[in-house]
């Protein structure tokens, strides 16, 4: 029937071209959105999830990794005191203005982090080393904010809250959710420059519990200790910085709504090419029935033209879309495809190609056997 | 052993609307074996309504269907697909093959759906497109056959099958005499050989001599019968 299927989409090959096209617009499409979506998830917390670490400390009612608020930083002896931590560190991530070699300025997204202990830093360089940010007025600028900030270079001064940092490595793979790019300084440096922080206060302490601990008891044990701040466990804060973009934004819903218009205009074209394909070959399945073929032999040829034309429409897709994330990388996004979003939208695919496949095969269940007998 | 088909007193009544309409109207009779038989009648005097329901692909308001004894007329829906491909081939005035599938591929495929496959299917195809003249059109897509050829490989696709029954409706209607005849002969032929019921509606008078047996049907019912002239 397989065989058959192919043969009536393979003889009418105009008509399985648009099919083809529509498909490989639809699902390629939902490739899209979904892995912008992805990546804007992964980039959104990156950094929580890159930091090695158990559990951070936040202000009160954070929203999410970049926006949270600056917290005294005698809570770090608390938390670093406690028996079941094997090590605190603190971790400053602000909002800061670098101007451009040519005038101008551009926001970015400044971290101060241990570069001893490297816990909050970049976890990949291209060039430099962390160890350099130490004693002066060093930064780290990730590769992916070079078209951002003009093809900043290693040695290079750039002014970065009014004060002249020089650039001492370039980082790789940590781009920021709102796109701004991100800066590595030491954390005593940043909490010199920065007057929103201020010389006493923090805005994260990361803490890894000693083996055999439990994360949950020790979270929950530091929550009651300490008064002013939120203290999550890694996953839980990575999920809510991703939820807070995804939902409290509404950025998840524009990306969904896409991705359903997206299936629905494939299950239409597919849906309508493979009703019109029935009916035109509606004499011929009738006569199938009249020589003794069951509907489910009849539904096996409709339903294998809606797998060839999934499976087609599918792998053209992906093929596009490997290439596009090239693209997007060039170009500074990043778009997540990996092996069970591509499981994914395989089954989005042929559930998408199947069920318009249904008012076909309902039109089978109909046939009117008078039709057989129109010369 | 029983007769291939026996009908008493069938009868199929269509409601339009309020007016209810005997297409099919108390048909009692019998074919046989070998028996090669002619429904002729004006358009609506209800020999394709007979020819479906002895197909068994529209179902009697009442009345009884026999296909070689068994009574086919009260089985449910699901177990006529079975008894249609045990028993039951057609030939249809459109032809109906496969656009996209060549001579071959078309009774291969009608062998198929009578649960033959592989190279059984292969060599039977073969031999039955042989036989109505074919062997150098295997590979032909019907859109390179003439009609003529076209319906010979329909009446290829009914006759591989070995079904005893072969219902026919207006298998010239789309021919020119000639080529209509050489089906009909051809048809003829198969059927007494190899011992098959054949009924044939039809409005074509000029293959009157090929019947054994001829009804007229008028208003859905049987006005008269005569022996052919073979």
């Amino acid at each position: 029937m397989f065989y058959v299927a192919l043969r009536i989409l393979l003889y009418d090959k105009v008509r399985s071209l648009i099919t083809l096209l529509g498909v490989v617009f639809a699902v390629g499409l939902i490739f899209n959105q979904l892995g912008i979506f992805l990546g804007l998830m992964e980039t959104s917390s990156v950094i929580v999830d890159h930091t090695p670490g158990d559990i951070w400390v936040t202000s009160k009612n954070s929203k999410n990794f970049g926006f949270s608020q600056p917290f005294p930083e005698y809570l770090y002896d608390h938390v670093a005191s406690d028996n079941d931590i094997q090590w605190a560190e603190k971790l400053i991530v602000t909002w800061a203005i670098i101007k451009q070699k040519e005038g101008g300025t551009e926001q970015v997204e400044l971290i101060g982090f241990n570069p001893d202990t490297r816990i909050g830093g970049p976890w990949e360089m291209k060039k430099g080393n962390l160890r350099d940010l130490k004693n002066g007025n060093f930064a780290i600028v990730d590769e992916s904010a070079m078209k951002r900030l003009g093809n900043i270079s290693v040695g290079e001064y750039r002014d970065i809250l009014f004060r002249r940092i020089q650039i001492v490595g370039i980082s790789s793979g940590a781009k920021s959710f709102t796109t701004a790019p991100l800066v590595f300084m030491s954390y005593k440096l940043v909490q010199r420059i920065s007057d929103w922080v201020g010389p006493d206060n923090t805005v994260f302490i990361v803490a890894k519990v000693k083996p055999g601990a439990n994360v949950d008891h020790v979270k929950e044990r530091l929550k009651g200790h300490l008064k002013g701040v939120d203290v999550y466990s890694k996953g839980d804060f990575s999920f809510k910085t991703r939820k807070y973009w995804a939902v409290e934004t509404g950025v998840g819903f524009s990306f969904l709504l896409t991705i359903v218009i997206s299936f629905l205009v494939g299950m239409l074209i597919v849906g309508q090419t493979i009703y019109n394909s029935t009916m035109e070959h509606i004499k011929e399945f009738g006569t199938l029935k009249a020589l003794g073929a069951t509907n489910r032999e009849i539904y096996k040829i409709i339903f294998s033209q809606a797998m060839i034309n999934a499976l087609a429409g599918y792998i053209v897709s992906l093929i596009i879309t490997t290439v596009s994330v090239k693209m997007y990388e060039a170009g500074g996004m990043v778009m997540v495809v990996r092996g069970w979003v591509n499981l994914l939208v395989l089954g989005l695919t042929l559930f998408m190609c199947f069920a318009s496949a249904f008012v076909s095969v309902r039109r089978i269940k109909r046939i009117d056997p008078a039709i057989l007998f129109r010369g | 052993m029983a007769d291939p088909i026996t009908i008493s007193d069938l009868t199929k009544v269509y409601r339009e609307g309020q007016i209810e309409v005997s297409a099919v109207n108390r048909l009692s009779f019998s074919l046989r074996e070998g028996e090669v038989v002619g429904l002729f009648g004006p358009s609506g005097s209800g020999k394709t309504t007979l020819l479906s329901i002895l197909g068994c692909i529209l179902r009697a308001t009442s009345g009884s269907l026999k296909l070689y004894g068994n009574e086919v007329s009260t089985l449910p829906e699901e177990k006529l697909p079975a008894i249609r491909k045990r028993y039951i081939s057609f030939i249809f005035q459109g032809f109906n093959l496969f656009p996209a599938l060549t001579a071959m591929e078309n009774v291969q495929l009608g062998l198929k759906m009578k649960g033959i496959s592989g190279a059984d299917a292969e060599s039977r195809a073969k031999e039955m497109l042989a036989e109505v003249g074919l062997e150098q059109r295997l590979r032909f897509l019907p859109r390179d056959l003439s009609g003529g050829q076209k319906q010979r490989v329909a009446v290829a696709r009914a006759l591989a099958a070995d079904s005893p029954i072969i219902l026919a409706d207006e298998p010239t209607g789309n021919l020119d005499h000639a080529n209509g005849r050489k089906v009909m002969e051809l048809l003829k032929k198969l059927a007494v050989d190899k011992n098959r019921c054949v009924v044939v509606a039809t409005h074509d008078n000029r293959i009157e001599d090929i019947f054994d047996r001829i009804i007229y049907m008028e208003d859905g019912g049987i006005i008269r019968e005569r022996r052919g002239s073979t």
